[in-house]
């Protein structure tokens, strides 16, 4: 495989896991415009543990993914009560405040005779665990692809478990689901957490794959890609928003037939697409005939 | 001392009423239409654009470049309604406004691809000297500024309150389906409303960039965010609220850019934004059709 080709495999390995924290918030009815901020978190965390304190990546991943969970749930708490576009303008300012806060931070170290760590604006330089391990872009890819499988194979099994119906319960009407008995306002806490927890994960990969990180990763365009991921994929199931992604990335991108309009392409398409299904391609519909027609012939 | 906090109050003032306009034009189609248009800077952005080819590429006088920056914007919004907003009438409100992010993005790599350069200069509105009120200054452009957001406040207050168009876009924001039986042609009037945001988002995108005579495609994402912050702190879909929310925010920007630095104010402006939410989701001034579910 060629270089090009691992670059852009990863990087579609990379963004589907703020994908995937979209589209569990918006499965359960709330629209984050701030999933940015915790993928930030992931990268910043992740960054420091291993380059500024050599933890090696798996455990600083791990922590990672606790830092952007507590950070989810601490924007989770003031904003439960919130619906719709209230949400998703608190969630846009926590993660704005976030992404200033990370221009705000100049905390380095002196390692092997070089100044490491977050320097404000002008980033985080030399995030090089992975390159130090001895580890091929190649091999990154399939850790990268790895992951992302394993969270996919989460969903899929929570999906179809009862907590999967009380989710999309939740998308659908809380206030019946409140009525039959399920506590939604600690049960949107718990998604919210995890949804933060999987874009933590995706920033702390992404960090080691990019080797820098500034705070102008972590803006606005972030966020709201990998809604829009999420809703061309479709809402129906987990491979949707990974769909989403791979039109974007894999195929207008990777392509490069459309190099220097791509954005347009990709913009028209979206808003032509969501015309025709609001709900994304693979939507709830089409995965319910999908079920249906794969039953009716076993 | 004293005298910092008057002038910052001023020069708050002048930012303020540019964020003020914004505010009005984004109220305008939220408040008709529930619906947030995530495309508004961008395609004031565009207008502004348009207006800044022209400058390069013919003589223009200071008239026919803020009607240019209008005539874009009011364009570009047009197409917004017709490809993000008419088709999601009475579908989902997420889809209308990821759609109108898809847009965006359209808008952006368009200027970008027809006028490369990261910075371009935008001709003054005027060469006046700032007026001075002893030691204090402040520059005409605020004035005008000032008056525009005003006049178009009262305005449009007007208009909704005391006119058959006002009565219409009224009847459609409190019961569409009613208005269509009345005879209505809500269709239109939606894009009547569209049109005429996209046209005030446009006038405050040419005071803006005339102002600081020099435009970035940055443009567009600070006009929807400013604009936005504004509406939220004023309480959505209130005009009254829109103006002060939007003087407010300059206000307390000019003070805690003098006081903190740049990165604070705006850290300053979004917890302001997120407190707000957090407490009193209705805005300051509670609007007439206020709800928490939009």
């Amino acid at each position: 495989m060629s270089d090009y080709a691992i670059g852009v495999l990863t990087n579609i390995g990379l963004v589907s896991f703020i994908a995937l924290s979209a589209y569990l918030l918006l499965i359960a009815g709330e629209m984050s415009f701030g999933q940015q901020g915790f993928f930030g978190v992931g990268a910043y965390v992740a960054g420091i543990a291993t380059a500024m304190y050599g933890i090696p990546l798996p455990v600083a991943a791990v922590i990672a993914m606790a830092a952007g969970a507590a950070a989810a749930f601490l924007v989770g708490l003031p904003t439960l009560r919130l619906r719709g576009l209230y949400f998703a303008m608190a969630t846009l300012a926590a993660a704005e405040m976030l992404r200033i806060l990370f221009e705000l931070i100049h905390f380095q170290r002196e390692i092997d005779g070089e100044l490491v760590g977050p320097d404000g604006t002008q980033g985080f330089r030399s995030i090089r665990w992975v390159f130090e391990a001895g580890i091929e872009p190649a091999d990154f890819l399939v850790i990268v692809w790895a992951l992302l499988a394993l969270a996919v194979t989460a969903f899929i099994v929570v999906e179809r478990s009862r907590l999967g119906a009380t989710l999309r319960m939740l998308g659908e009407d809380p206030e019946l689901a409140r009525m039959l008995g399920i506590r939604v306002e600690r049960f949107k806490l718990g998604i919210a957490a995890a949804a933060g927890a999987f874009a933590a994960l995706g920033g702390a990969l992404y960090a080691h794959h990019n080797t820098y990180i500034e705070p102008r990763n972590f803006d606005i365009m972030l966020g709201v890609h990998s809604l829009a991921y999420a809703l061309i994929g479709g809402l129906g199931t987990v491979f949707g928003p990974l769909f989403g992604v791979l039109i974007d990335i894999g195929v207008l991108e990777g392509s490069r037939v459309f190099q220097g309009y791509r954005m347009i392409v990709f913009g028209g398409l979206v808003a032509l697409l969501l015309v025709v299904r609001p709900r994304g391609l693979l939507d709830e519909r089409f995965v319910h005939r999908l079920r249906f027609r794969a039953f009716r012939h076993t | 001392m004293l005298f910092d906090l008057l002038q910052n109050t001023l020069d708050g003032l002048a930012m303020g009423s540019a964020y003020a306009l914004l505010a009005v034009g984004f109220t305008l189609i939220f408040g008709v239409l529930r619906r947030v248009n995530l495309s508004y800077g961008p395609a004031i952005m565009f207008g502004a654009y348009c207006a800044t080819w022209v400058h390069l590429n013919f003589q223009a006088g200071v008239l026919a470049l803020a009607l240019i920056t209008i005539a874009g914007a009011a364009l570009a919004g047009a197409y917004v309604e017709r490809l993000c907003f008419a088709p999601h009438r009475n579908g989902s409100a997420i889809a209308a406004m990821v759609a109108s992010f898809a847009l965006w993005m359209q808008f952006e790599e368009l200027v970008t691809l027809v006028m490369p350069k990261h910075l371009y200069d935008f001709p003054p509105m005027l060469s006046a000297d700032p007026i001075s009120f002893g030691p204090l200054t402040l520059p005409i452009e605020a004035l005008v500024m000032l008056g525009c957001a005003l006049a178009i406040g009262f305005g449009l207050q007007r208009l909704l309150y005391r006119s058959r168009f006002g009565l219409a876009v009224r009847a459609v924001i409190d019961a569409p389906v009613a208005a269509q039986l009345a005879g209505i042609n809500v269709p239109r009037i939606l894009m009547q409303v569209f049109l005429l945001a996209s046209s005030i988002g446009g006038l405050a995108g040419y005071l803006i960039v005339s102002t600081h005579t020099q435009i970035t495609p940055m443009l567009g994402m600070w006009s929807t965010l400013k604009g936005l912050l504004a509406m939220m702190i004023g309480g959505l879909g209130s005009l009254p609220g829109a103006i002060v929310g939007g003087l407010l925010l300059g206000v307390l920007e000019a003070h805690s850019q003098w006081f903190l630095g740049p990165q604070s104010r705006d850290l300053l402006a979004y917890l302001l934004l997120f407190a707000l939410l957090a407490l009193r989701p209705f805005g300051l001034w509670r609007a007439r059709h206020a709800e928490t579910r939009a």
